[in-house]
């Protein structure tokens, strides 16, 4: 059983006088441990893809699984609480809490997750260590470089221990050397830990460094190829 | 403390929101103590003349005085348990000098047999009460002790000889033999004599054209009258106003009810207060956090992505607005009970203190001021739990 299951995944918008075909009849299967990443030209629906597997608004139709659940039929709250479960989020902005130190912005999802508050603090500074930012836990994010702001949303992401990490452009705003760094933190918390990590990425080159890349035009998929197979755009 | 560091974020805007709070909780605190003050003072007449019935001259009579020889008619009434003859004169006659909000300082009969039939219960804090049929012994009320410094043991003139009386002026040397406790309400004022000194008293009082002329020691300002268990205190009075001439008896339930019209007037007044700082304080807190909902879009929808549920989001928010409603209450109250202790300690001795800060008051006040904080927060957070968390990630 795949950790991720997408079977016929479809959204479509009404715009205007016309419907845009975001997403359209996607399938495919993500395995645990997986490090996946989808690439695609602006407008090509892999941030709406990314939008539906993190439970963040409903398909048009076609269904997806996370762990073998069926995630359509489900409740907006049982969907929060999923997404607090089973997902965690790296988002291009950081999006940290500016009122909170970086300890605090990791431990932030346990707030709405009780079942991993439990040594949730220990976990938190461990991931911090892990990332690099041992010595900068009580720091705000203003205090923080671009990079190291990533990095602690990195280690947000993965407090609640979750099945699949999404990624929404992680690297977008980190010059090259610090999104090779960052990569590199995300590839060796992935192998450690087997967490599945599904990225959207428009550079080839961060893409490259993934197991396998998925490439999505007019919201279908056109490619789904190993990394080493890819050649580029 | 996440809270206080978002409230710290806009610290301008914080401080304004929490003076509105101040500024409407100030206004209910200062207008609720002047409310309780007042109606601690009617509560207290309530008590008084729900169990007596006061008896007076008949229509028309001239002056204010009855015979002392009604009081055996009207006991003989059906259903009155006893009746006292009382002189009430003023303590300080001629003192026109400032406006009193209370009740002016009285010199009052006392009769200790009557203390068993009053529900409102006076207590001696210091000395002893009245003997019966005692001469030249005063027992003063808390208010009455306080503005003359007198203590058990010491002498009292009475009355008290206005700074402008003229040489024929006459008083009596009493001597103080007990003190009342506080009862905020009209005993306070009253100096108690028995009803020969009163009789006497009563007589110089007199006006010059009948001073030497009349017998005071058989009249009476008032007589008091108590119905014997189980009767109906109103149908007492109209038996007695039947059954005895001269005289007219007031239905207990007149007076109450005349009493209780008043204490309506400060409970409007409070709830008037109130509702200005429901105005004030709540379009404040409203307007406040609604900026903040907008500045936090991005964060509210970071949160739904991580697993807050809308009641999550929809809690944060009206806490950090019940928290500005708590801070806003606890110092509106506190500069609310400030002042009026300040006004209330400067009050001359002569004059009754306007404001009395109970414990009801500040349970009502900080309640008042959280409830309204949260309320407040009740849109905002709607606003805010309503946000679709796609569009609030992306919001610039």
């Amino acid at each position: 059983m795949a950790t991720l299951e997408i079977r016929d995944l479809t959204k479509h918008y009404r715009q205007g006088g016309h419907v845009v075909r975001a997403l359209d009849g996607v399938s495919l299967d993500i395995d645990g441990g997986e490090f996946v990443s989808i690439v695609g030209r602006s407008g090509s629906g892999k941030t709406t893809f990314l939008d539906l597997v993190g439970l963040l608004m409903r398909p048009t139709a076609g269904s997806i699984r996370i762990d073998g659940q069926e995630m359509g039929a489900l409740s907006d709250g049982r969907l929060a609480t999923l997404r607090g479960a089973k997902l965690g989020f790296i988002f291009q902005e950081y999006n940290l809490m500016p009122t909170l130190s970086a300890l605090e912005n990791v431990m932030l999802p346990l707030r709405y997750n009780k079942a991993r508050r439990e040594g949730g603090r220990k976990r938190a500074l461990r991931l911090l260590e892990e990332v690099g930012l041992g010595d900068r836990a009580h720091h705000r994010p203003a205090e923080l470089s671009g990079g190291q702001q990533q990095r602690v949303a990195v280690a947000r992401a993965l407090v609640n221990e979750p099945s699949i990490v999404l990624g929404d452009e992680p690297t977008g705003n980190l010059d090259s050397q610090l999104a090779s760094e960052l990569l590199g933190v995300m590839r060796r918390l992935n192998g450690e830990r087997g967490v599945t990590f599904v990225i959207v990425t428009h550079d080839l080159e961060i893409a490259g460094s993934t197991d396998r890349i998925i490439r999505l035009s007019d919201g279908r998929v056109v490619s789904d190829e190993p990394a080493g197979e890819v050649s580029a755009a | 403390m996440e809270i206080f560091r978002n409230m710290a974020r806009r610290k301008l805007r914080s401080v304004l929101t929490i003076s509105g709070i101040v500024i409407g909780i100030l206004a209910l605190t200062t207008m609720g103590a002047m409310a309780s003050n007042f109606n601690a003072l009617l509560d207290g007449g309530v008590k008084y003349y729900s169990s007596s019935i006061q008896i007076g001259p008949d229509n028309g009579a001239l002056g204010s005085v009855v015979s002392t020889d009604k009081v055996a008619e009207i006991k003989r009434v059906d259903g009155v348990a006893d009746a006292f003859a009382g002189v009430n004169l003023s303590l300080k006659p001629g003192d026109i000098s400032v406006v009193n909000f209370g009740v002016p300082d009285m010199i009052v009969t006392h009769d200790p047999a009557a203390g068993k039939y009053a529900t409102l219960k006076m207590t001696i804090v210091q000395g002893r009460d009245l003997d019966p049929g005692s001469r030249g012994e005063v027992v003063l009320g808390y208010g009455v002790a306080k503005e003359f410094g007198k203590k058990v043991g010491e002498t009292i003139d009475l009355p008290v000889k206005p700074k402008d009386a003229k040489p024929d002026f006459v008083n009596h040397t009493f001597r103080v033999v007990g003190l009342l406790d506080k009862t905020l309400t009209a005993p306070d004022s009253f100096a108690e004599v028995g009803l020969a000194d009163a009789q006497m008293l009563l007589a110089d009082s007199l006006p010059e054209a009948l001073r030497g002329k009349v017998d005071t020691s058989t009249l009476a300002t008032g007589i008091e009258a108590y119905a014997l268990p189980g009767v109906n205190a109103d149908q007492l009075a109209d038996r007695i106003n039947a059954e005895v001439s001269g005289v007219k008896a007031i239905r207990p339930s007149v007076v109450v009810n005349g009493f209780k019209s008043g204490g309506a007037i400060f409970t409007a007044i409070t709830t008037g207060a109130a509702l200005l700082a429901l105005v004030i304080g709540g379009l404040a807190v409203i307007n406040t956090m609604l900026m903040a909902v907008t500045e936090r879009v991005r964060e509210i929808g970071l949160k739904k992505a991580i697993g807050a549920h809308t009641r999550n989001i929809m809690f944060e928010v009206v806490s950090e607005s019940t928290v500005i409603g708590l801070v806003g209450g606890l110092i509106g109250f506190g500069l609310g009970a400030g002042i009026v202790s300040l006004v209330n300690a400067t009050t001359p001795p002569s004059q009754t203190t306007l404001f009395l800060i109970t414990p009801g008051l500040a349970i009502l006040s900080l309640g008042f001021a959280v409830a309204l904080g949260a309320l407040a927060g009740i849109i905002p957070a709607f606003h805010a739990a309503r946000l679709d968390p796609v569009t609030a990630l992306r919001a610039q």
